[in-house]
């Protein structure tokens, strides 16, 4: 039993170790791309996505994004958005917030129903 | 430093944990298996150095896979399912090296058993965390 407690331990310790170095990674990270810090959830919804909203998303793209990161998404002034690894949650708050000095705002422009659609759009690109 | 770096270190750095753990857990079964032969001591210390060894190898796996995601401990599609499965392999794996050197020789048969039955669960973890890293690499 004692044995027992000790692995719990030694693994409780493991896992607060890895998780703390990494929240000191992600606020340096997000300070130096002046990004603002958003914690990760263990359970993130995720957006709906249908061919149509796909295609509502790629005009809404061409219309607000394209002049910055490319039409066709790969990059220009702005980053390549193909295979993003942040979450849905993440994506509407860059937009949303935008970065400062890198990004502007787009809360005024693009509601809830545009930023879901902007999102299933970026979500399709392979 | 260049990502780049950090994602070449981290496919180098985790092999080694993740070998070792799978040859710990072969020879502590063949050790289970071979009960009474004069070798099942031989086989049980070499399972003893290999699973601790894997788990002091998790270190520079999980330290390079940190700096290369800066930090994140999900993400998103394949990286999310990628930490699903890596999270609970790195706890086990700690936890089982633990309790091997806290417990030294005086584990009994049937704790044995249980013990290798999650080294098998750790193993399965590991390498479902391995396929969905290979499947971001082949995505680049």
């Amino acid at each position: 039993m004692r044995s027992l407690g000790l692995s719990l331990l030694a693994s409780g310790v493991a896992l607060a170790s890895a998780f703390a170095f990494a929240a000191v990674l992600r606020r340096e990270t997000a300070l130096s791309s002046r990004q603002q810090p958003l914690a990760e959830r263990w359970l993130e919804p995720r957006t709906l996505t249908s061919p149509e909203l796909v295609a509502r998303g790629r005009a809404l793209f061409l219309d607000s994004c394209a002049h910055c990161h490319g039409a066709d998404a790969r990059g220009d002034e702005g980053p390549d958005l193909h295979d993003l690894q942040v979450s849905d949650r993440y994506i509407g708050h860059v937009i949303t917030h935008g970065i400062p000095h890198e990004m502007p705002s787009f809360a005024k422009k693009l509601g809830e129903l545009e930023i879901g659609a902007l999102t299933a759009y970026l979500r399709s690109l392979r | 430093m260049d990502p780049e770096y950090w994602a070449k270190a981290h496919g180098a750095a985790t092999h080694f944990p993740f070998a070792l753990t799978l040859v710990s857990g072969a020879l502590d079964a063949a050790g289970f298996a071979l009960a009474g032969r004069p070798v099942v001591r031989d086989l049980h210390a070499a399972g003893y150095w290999t699973i601790v060894l894997g788990a002091i190898g998790t270190v520079p796996a999980v330290a390079t896979g940190l700096l290369m995601t800066r930090g994140s401990v999900l993400g998103h599609g394949a990286l999310r399912l990628h930490h699903l499965c890596v999270w609970p392999a790195f706890a086990l794996l700690v936890a089982l090296a633990a309790w091997r050197v806290s417990a030294g020789r005086r584990s009994t048969r049937p704790a044995l058993g249980g013990y290798l039955l999650v080294v098998m669960l750790a193993a399965g973890l590991m390498s479902a965390a391995g396929y969905w890293g290979g499947e971001m690499m082949v995505a680049r």
